[in-house]
């Protein structure tokens, strides 16, 4: 059998997305940097500006690749926060990455994946069924120095960028 | 492309002549710049020609995972041991709450039990879904021998259309929020296990609700079947790599049955059959250090299990050697049939297109997890119809008084152990765990091995070998980093041809649309 051409369009999309932006903050409270992503949800549910706004939504989740579907749907914008490790860039690094850009234009963006999808292909896999995931999707990754070590307390570098972090996510929702 | 491997080949030929006699070995790293779920890190190590003596796969391990729960109570197991993974949480979760039954020497109800099935059926049908139509589909739903570019989940949707790509998304999420979630909590968090038991009972009203679901995963199963006839068993092409030499072992195999010795996820005796399929055993979950060992090279920090009966005889297979097997192939070679009818059909067909049990094609693991699938949704709907399912004694309260406890589950990926060892307050004082992967590692380890040699020679690097080594691999649904997710969450694959001297002398990276590239810094 010859594989059909890759489905791009499919019927319209619906795009009635209930919320307007969601923050969809990724890790792993127990692996040290990886906490970094719970940590920010944690700050921007104390911002007076952010909490109580309707549109707004924060999750944080450790679920990843083909899980996190169900998190991009259902909002017209999404703002990912995650850890990353390049070993490219000194921790506590932020990268800014547009959805446009995804994934030629990042150099940290990857191939298929051997074992599990990623972000990226459960975006372009949800457009690809039509489903209502995010149309503008927007990500702050952090370069990360320990992401193994269960317990661990967040390296000293990618602590300090925390408030950075929090105000980008800040200067992104008052856009 | 041939000035590069002419240089290639220069390189290797000065790198031989330097490492000189006490230098025999080159090393050529496949090595994912990020991480993610089932990365992995392949190490080739080549001799002075340019041809592969060994090849081995390792991956990442989590560190001071012992040292975090000692001092916690055993109670925070299942939720501690759940977070850490967020690959399979229900299947930690589950495992250690067995364990915490065996710790306080207490028995579930037989309401409680079914409960803890269901919803672990659930999860293995929704799992199995995820890996079969996204996660291995790429090699057999799109075809081992298509583009790079298209031997993705863009590719899966192309060939099985937009509307079974939705139906296998809205089917994974009834089952995780409408019985994994409805019982359990969240997904991601299961606070369902209790010692003796577990702590919500099911209301009918639950009850119907988990029944229509239960009715549409059968339905879902058995589409699922024919779609593997469809696409993949009408492929001779297909048919032929998967019982192609090239990914074919022959272990020994290990997995969980029942009293009538049939696969089963949750529960039952640990059968493990030889190479030529006769039974070695059936051990109980306690007594699996009797069976159980684990080897330690010097290059890796993995552990590798084998029979300890047996013993360790290198990376090898055939009778003499301990390697085993577990997951969806080994839990269909360790048993006798599955306990569901649909399923026993899927079986036989299983076993006698393949050539009867043992089958020691790895890539077999795809099809036997379709026939897993459909067992696990009519399990579910077994369990989902049982007129004692509401029944309210969920919970024998413990009162011994605890030092060690064993659990033990098929995971998706295969058996799952967790031993802990408390003091008398029930305080961890240490803890043991076997993840499905780590039983699988050597064999993991040889199919690598058996890619690499196929693919390199006389110092030649084919830019298949990224893809064929992957195949060999993915076939495990290998998974180790139980937490990972970072972005970007896909992995570009980078296989480094280093000197004896350390130095990167060529690179290949295969990139997003599936292209490799050459370069040499």
């Amino acid at each position: 059998m010859q594989p059909a051409e890759p489905a791009r369009a499919g019927p319209s999309p619906d795009r009635s997305h209930p919320l307007d932006v969601r923050v969809l903050c990724l890790g792993n409270d127990l692996l040290a940097d990886d906490a970094l992503g719970f940590r920010v949800a944690r700050a921007l549910r104390r911002e007076p500006g952010i909490r109580g706004r309707g549109s707004v939504d924060i999750v944080e989740t450790p679920e990843s690749g083909f899980a996190l579907l169900d998190h991009i749907q259902g909002v017209r914008r999404l703002v990912v926060v995650d850890t990353v490790v390049t070993g490219r860039a000194a921790p506590g690094t932020i990268y800014v990455i547009e959805d446009h850009e995804e994934p030629e234009d990042w150099e940290a963006a990857p191939g298929t994946s051997a074992h599990y999808v990623g972000l990226f292909e459960a975006l372009r896999a949800g457009r690809a069924m039509s489903l209502p995931v995010a149309e503008e999707v927007v990500i702050l990754a952090v370069e990360a120095a320990d992401v193994v070590s269960v317990g661990g307390c967040m390296t000293e570098a990618v602590e300090a960028s925390l408030p950075a972090v929090v105000s980008q996510v800040r200067a992104l929702l008052g856009k | 492309m041939s000035d590069q491997h002419e240089g290639l080949e220069n390189s290797w030929r000065e790198g031989a002549r330097r490492a000189g006699a006490t230098y025999a070995r080159r090393r050529i790293s496949i090595d994912p710049v990020t991480r993610l779920e089932g990365h992995g890190k392949i190490d080739i190590f080549l001799d002075q020609a340019g041809e592969v003596e060994r090849a081995y796969f390792q991956v990442p391990e989590l560190r001071g995972f012992e040292k975090f729960v000692q001092g916690r109570p055993a109670e925070e197991m299942p939720q501690i041991t759940s977070r850490i993974c967020g690959v399979c949480p229900t299947a930690h979760h589950m495992a250690a709450t067995k364990a915490l039954d065996h710790l306080y020497r207490v028995e579930p109800t037989p309401t409680a039990r079914k409960i803890r099935e269901l919803v672990y059926s659930a999860f293995m049908t929704e799992d199995h879904a995820l890996h079969f139509y996204f996660l291995g589909g790429p090699d057999f739903v799109v075809g081992p021998t298509a583009p790079a570019a298209e031997r993705n989940v863009l590719g899966v949707i192309g060939v099985v259309g937009a509307e079974v790509g939705k139906r296998v998304i809205a089917m994974r999420r009834r089952l995780r929020e409408e019985v994994i979630s409805a019982i359990g909590g969240k997904v991601i968090h299961p606070v369902l296990g209790l010692p003796g038991g577990v702590a919500k009972r099911i209301t009918p009203e639950l009850q119907k609700q988990i029944r229509e679901v239960a009715d549409e995963a059968v339905e879902f199963g058995k589409f699922t079947l024919q779609l593997f006839r469809d696409v993949v068993l009408k492929n001779e092409e297909y048919v032929g790599l998967i019982t192609s030499d090239d990914f074919t072992h022959r272990t020994y195999y290990m997995g969980l049955v029942d009293d009538e010795n049939r696969v089963n996820f949750y529960d039952g005796g640990i059968r493990v059959v030889s190479p030529e399929g006769q039974e070695v055993t059936t051990f109980a979950a306690a007594d699996y250090l009797d069976w159980v060992a684990e080897h330690v090279e010097p290059w890796s920090y993995v552990k590798f299990c084998y029979l300890k009966p047996v013993g360790w005889r290198g990376f090898a297979d055939g009778t003499d050697s301990g390697i085993y097997a577990v997951a969806p192939l080994a839990r269909l070679n360790v048993s006798e049939g599955m306990a569901t009818p649909l399923a026993q059909e899927a079986y036989e067909e299983f076993f006698e297109t393949l050539g009867g049990k043992p089958v020691h094609h790895t890539l077999a693991n795809h099809w036997a997890r379709v026939v897993e699938l459909l067992y696990a949704a009519e399990r579910l709907k077994e369990l989902a119809d049982d007129p004692d399912l509401t029944d309210p004694d969920v919970r024998t309260l413990p009162t011994e008084v605890p030092t060690e406890g064993i659990g033990v589950v098929e995971a998706p990926r295969g058996t799952l152990f967790h031993h802990y060892w408390t003091d008398e307050r029930g305080v961890v004082e240490k803890a043991n765990l076997i993840v499905a992967t780590q039983n699988n590692s050597a064999r993991i380890a040889m199919s690598v091995d058996k890619a690499a040699k196929g693919l390199i020679s006389g110092g030649e690097i084919s830019d298949g070998i990224l893809n064929m080594v992957e195949m060999a691999f993915r076939a495990y649904d290998p998974c180790h980093a139980c937490a990972s997710h970072s972005l970007p969450g896909s992995m570009p694959l980078l296989l480094r041809v280093r000197g004896p001297d350390g130095g990167v002398v060529e690179r290949l990276r295969r990139d997003s649309d599936g292209n490799v590239s050459r370069e040499r810094p």
